[in-house]
């Protein structure tokens, strides 16, 4: 498929995916509502005399992010089981690498949506110093998010064919998850408590090396799991 | 004089799904401007073998040798609720690579769907989502029709524009594999019949001037010869 047909596809798969999220906003709403409430209740939870804002922080700031995103994630190939549209996708000629493509584009524009909101409540419950810090934060944010949605994109795709789809995600995304998480964690703590870029280089490098990975073996894979 | 060179060639496709063999060792050809109908009762393998030929389904045996892209319509729409019908056919127009919205609004005007091309399809009745199933298949011009249970769900005048299609495309040299109950609409545009019993091609047969009675006596011979 030549790179114009490829970004072509790819786009319109991602702005369909977006348009029937605008009409219905299932996944939208649960994702925030979820966000807002586990920032709150975690916030909310802790012992403030014995565990710091800034020890709390990233860690509720990545499970926010990952189990809100997994909600929008079980959302995207469950469109396409729908009457059968997956099918209608496949006699196309349009190939499973610029559905992939799309399909992670959608993922990631709802996510990013998704964490950009999520971000002010963030702010607004933990008192951390995020605004000189913002742009590597976002960064980061960007970086985990990618490797994310590519695992994710894949084992959505593998999944939305089993019967409890929405069971089996997360289980199978959470142990593949843990890696990017635990660094994006480590990178965001460090980030926040203003330590210097070089203690960040180690984790950058690892989350890197995680989003080629990740995003290269799915768009290896995603054929053999499109195909009945 | 050579006989054209098929549209679409079966060529011994089994199908197994687990233990279960659906489609057992099927072999036919279907040349430009035929429709083939194929005739069986529910569960016979007519679904597996289309998606088979669509190329939806990988056969276990055999192979499909395809010479054009395929359009389909199966039992389910492929299209979604939450978009307009307008909407629907750009999005899988964009996936074809036709760039014409013109196509988009001739097909929906065709088909009968022009004065509700921005609803959306949610609130479609079965014969309006058939027709725009159909308007979905025909997007790229095929020259190669699969319909599964193409007039389900269709009054008199819808099914008529169906008919109308099928003729069209037979007469640009299109070739068509229609599985259907339905036959006595279907069997006048058909050119021969096969018998599908217990996933076999138990005959396939010219339609020579049958009526849909005698083609179901005939699957019905059929059937009992293979019990």
């Amino acid at each position: 498929m030549p790179g114009s047909a490829l970004v072509r596809v790819s786009v319109a798969v991602a702005a369909k995916d977006l348009a029937v999220e605008l009409r219905t906003k299932t996944a939208f709403v649960s994702s925030i509502v979820f966000a807002v409430l586990v920032l709150a209740v975690l916030y909310f939870a802790r012992d403030a005399t014995a565990v710091a804002d800034l020890d709390l922080a990233p860690g509720a700031l990545w499970v926010t992010f990952t189990f809100a995103g997994m909600l929008g994630l079980n959302r995207a190939f469950l469109l396409e089981r729908e009457n059968r549209a997956l099918d209608g996708l496949r006699l196309t000629p349009a190939s499973p690498t610029a559905i992939f493509l799309g399909k992670a584009l959608g993922n990631l524009v709802f996510l990013g949506v998704v964490e950009l909101i999520s971000l002010p409540v963030f702010i607004l419950f933990y008192d951390v110093p995020i605004w000189r810090q913002l742009p590597i934060l976002m960064g980061v944010i960007a970086m985990a998010t990618i490797a994310f949605v590519a695992v994710g994109t894949l084992l959505s795709a593998m999944v939305v064919r089993t019967r409890f789809s929405e069971v089996m995600l997360p289980l199978l995304l959470l142990p593949f998850l843990v890696p990017p998480v635990v660094s994006a964690v480590q990178l965001t703590w460090r980030i926040l408590a203003l330590r210097p870029l070089s203690e960040l280089t180690g984790w950058l490098s690892l989350l890197a090396a995680f989003d080629v990975i990740f995003f290269t073996l799915s768009l290896l894979l995603f054929e053999a799991i499109l195909v009945e | 004089m050579p006989s054209p060179d098929p549209v679409v060639a079966v060529r011994g496709v089994s199908r197994r799904f687990g233990h279960r063999w659906v489609v057992k060792d099927i072999s036919f050809e279907v040349p430009p401007g035929e429709a083939l109908l194929l005739v069986g009762g529910n569960g016979a393998g007519k679904t597996t073998l289309l998606r088979v030929i669509a190329g939806l389904l990988n056969p276990t045996a055999g192979a499909v040798e395809r010479h054009a892209m395929a359009g389909m319509v199966a039992h389910h729409t492929m299209l979604y609720d939450a978009l307009t019908a307008r909407e629907n056919l750009w999005f899988f127009a964009r996936l074809h690579g036709v760039a014409e919205r013109g196509r988009v609004d001739a097909l929906l005007e065709r088909l009968g769907l022009g004065s509700v091309a921005g609803e959306r399809i949610a609130i479609f009745s079965r014969g309006m989502l058939q027709r725009l199933a159909i308007a979905r298949a025909l997007l790229h011009d095929p020259e190669l029709l699969l319909l599964d249970e193409p007039l389900s769900g269709l009054d008199e005048t819808a099914a008529q524009i169906v008919l109308d299609v099928v003729a069209e495309l037979r007469a640009r040299g299109g070739a068509l594999v229609i599985a259907t109950h339905q036959l006595a609409e279907l069997v006048a545009v058909a050119a021969r019949v096969g018998y599908i019993v217990s996933g076999r091609l138990a005959a396939l047969e010219p339609v020579d001037g049958r009526d849909a009675a005698s083609v179901m006596n005939r699957y019905r011979e059929l059937a009992a010869g293979a019990r």
